[in-house]
């Protein structure tokens, strides 16, 4: 059984087709690259599949079950988290307010329990801050701990963009353009993280424009153009079909790749 | 959570001071004028603590003058019909306004900003075209709940003679209130209430319920705020349809934003006695000096202190850490 599985999904905005009859399949441990030039319908996608909209058509299964047209939060809770393209955190929280806040579903203590301040509550509280003092560590964010995230430099705010998701405990991550407007030694660094993630068994959807990075990532490659899924398969396979040249890659790749 | 610990450990003497000089201050004076001034501003200092509350989850209600009259009704018809001491229509009150909370925040709360904030107004108005229109409220003219009564062995308290038992009752309900909105905001209902108001789309992504959460808010915050109404009628001795109307709910907008919305405790308490004390106190010197007191105020605190008063403190620090900068500056380098 496919981990996410699409069948059909359409999404229309008035007269516009975002997306046509989109069917694919992930499955577990997979770490998929999403690509397509601008408008190709790949955030689209992220926001069918996360929730954030109900699709005009088809269905969207996670794990067997169907999810479409649920609640973001319902979505999230089963294990699907996805990152979004204009870097979205809490700005006026620091970096550790961050990852608190993120930490959500691992409060396993009633809201009454909270309120009276339990010991079961408080040793739940207590984990979840040590959980996010290590997720700072982890992404190498120590230093900018009681930084408000407003105040973060571009590349250090995606990073904590990226452990804000990860800190959901996903099981299948949707990522939109993690990299963007990072320095090239950020890139390096956050991209071993994300190949770390997927080593780790995490599956992974990346849409990227840096289409090296995606082929360097990625075991398999998803093209969108104009809403269609217009080629699936091994990177090297992928990006020597002619449509997907004619759409996103240009002529003289092609001709140094496919020779 | 060790910030929130040490600011508690750091104020707490201050709160305990404050909370101290206010159990003895009617034994400093009993004078009627100076009670009147304090006991609707604690009043009213709960309902802002609530309104502070909805705001707190993103959401700005018009309407809190609705739930008011709701409980002051409530807790009316209960004693004048049912002859209930005051003691149980407070609280039947309380539960009222917040069923009717719970209800209408189930529908309304989908809506987002200014949409919701014209429901509610619309809401209250709704609840004072009932009560100007039901036989059972006596229509336009109200009528006269009973004062509370207090028998504690052979000692009596006599609520109609002295408004020493209400301003005793107010401060017991304003100290149960503070302690309910303060555990519930630094808890990790504050901290999910706080991440809903700064960024909704993250929150329901990373998995909160973003309608239960506001339904919370609303209701609780409906609960207290049904609660206060019933005090102020009783205290004033009537509940009519146009006691708790548009200007009060905007009266409530007004304290909370010059004390300042940063705070789910003090901010509101400070706005609410500030403006209910001086707003009082003015229009006894020269008439229909309230508006202009509450005008005078809110200009003043847009202008120089947007965050309210609460934000005085860190205006402050804001202020030496700024000299010490600059201090610095003029010493040479080593």
């Amino acid at each position: 059984m496919a981990l996410l599985e699409l069948q059909n999904v359409s999404k229309h905005f008035g007269k516009l087709a975002a997306l046509s009859n989109v069917s694919l399949e992930v499955e577990r441990g997979e770490f998929v690259g999403l690509v397509g030039p601008n408008g190709s319908g790949k955030t689209t996608l992220f926001n069918v599949v996360s929730g954030f909209y109900s699709p005009s058509g088809g269905k969207v299964y996670y794990n067997g079950e169907d999810i479409t047209g649920l609640r973001p939060d319902k979505i999230t809770s089963k294990g699907l988290v996805r990152t979004f393209q204009s870097n979205i955190l809490y700005k006026e929280a620091t970096a550790l307010e961050n990852l608190v806040r993120a930490s959500y579903l691992h409060s396993n203590t009633s809201s009454w329990k909270a309120f009276f301040n339990s010991r079961d509550y408080r040793e739940n509280e207590k984990a979840i801050f040590e959980r996010a003092e290590a997720a700072l560590a982890h992404w190498g964010l120590e230093e900018v701990r009681d930084v408000l995230a407003d105040e973060l430099p571009h590349g250090h705010q995606r990073r904590l963009g990226l452990a804000v998701a990860v800190a959901a405990d996903p099981e299948l991550l949707l990522l939109d353009e993690p990299l963007a407007g990072m320095s090239g030694e950020e890139r390096l660094v956050v991209m071993e993280q994300v190949r770390e993630l997927s080593n780790q068994g995490m599956t992974i959807i990346l849409v990227e424009h840096h289409v090296k990075t995606v082929l360097n990532l990625c075991e398999r490659l998803l093209v969108l153009d104009y809403g269609i899924k217009i080629a699936d398969g091994k990177p090297e396979e992928v990006t020597c079909q002619k449509t997907v040249v004619q759409a996103y890659l240009g002529a003289e790749e092609v001709v140094d790749q496919c020779s | 959570m060790s910030r929130i610990t040490s600011s508690f450990s750091g104020s707490s003497i201050a709160w305990a001071t404050v909370i101290v000089c206010a159990f003895f201050f009617p034994f400093y004076t009993e004078d009627a004028f100076v009670l009147s001034l304090l006991i609707p501003g604690m009043i009213w200092a709960v309902g802002c603590m609530g309104w502070t509350t909805i705001v707190r989850t993103g959401q700005f209600s018009m309407g809190q003058a609705g739930f008011m009259t709701i409980g002051g009704y409530t807790s009316a018809l209960l004693a004048v019909h049912f002859q209930l001491p005051f003691w149980v229509t407070f609280f039947v009150a309380g539960a009222a306004a917040a069923l009717v909370a719970f209800l209408l925040g189930t529908i309304v709360l989908r809506l987002g900003g200014i949409f919701f904030a014209i429901v509610t107004l619309s809401f209250a108005e709704v609840i004072r075209v009932f009560a100007s229109n039901l036989t059972i409220t006596k229509g336009s003219y109200g009528f006269i709940p009973p004062p509370p009564t207090l028998d504690i062995g052979s000692w009596s308290v006599n609520f109609a003679v002295t408004k020493v038992p209400y301003y005793y009752v107010s401060l017991l309900f304003l100290i149960l209130a503070a302690i309910v909105f303060w555990r519930i905001d630094s808890s990790r209902l504050g901290r999910i209430f706080r991440s809903m108001s700064s960024n909704d789309r993250l929150s329901e992504h990373l998995g909160m319920h973003l309608m239960k959460y506001r339904v919370m808010a609303f209701a609780v915050a409906g609960f207290f705020t049904g609660m206060a109404g019933a005090l102020y009628s009783h205290y004033l001795f009537f509940i009519g349809p146009t006691l708790f109307g548009l200007w009060e709910s905007i009266m409530i907008l007004i304290m909370c934003t010059v004390g300042g919305v940063r705070s789910a405790v003090a901010g509101p308490i400070i706005g609410a006695l500030l403006l209910s004390i001086s707003g009082d106190y003015f229009s006894t010197l020269v008439k229909g000096a309230k508006p202009l007191a509450f005008g005078l105020l809110v200009v003043f605190v847009v202008f120089f202190l947007p965050g309210g008063v609460i934000d005085v403190k860190r205006h402050i620090q804001r202020l030496f850490s700024t000299e010490k900068k600059s201090e610095r500056g003029l010493q040479p380098s080593a």
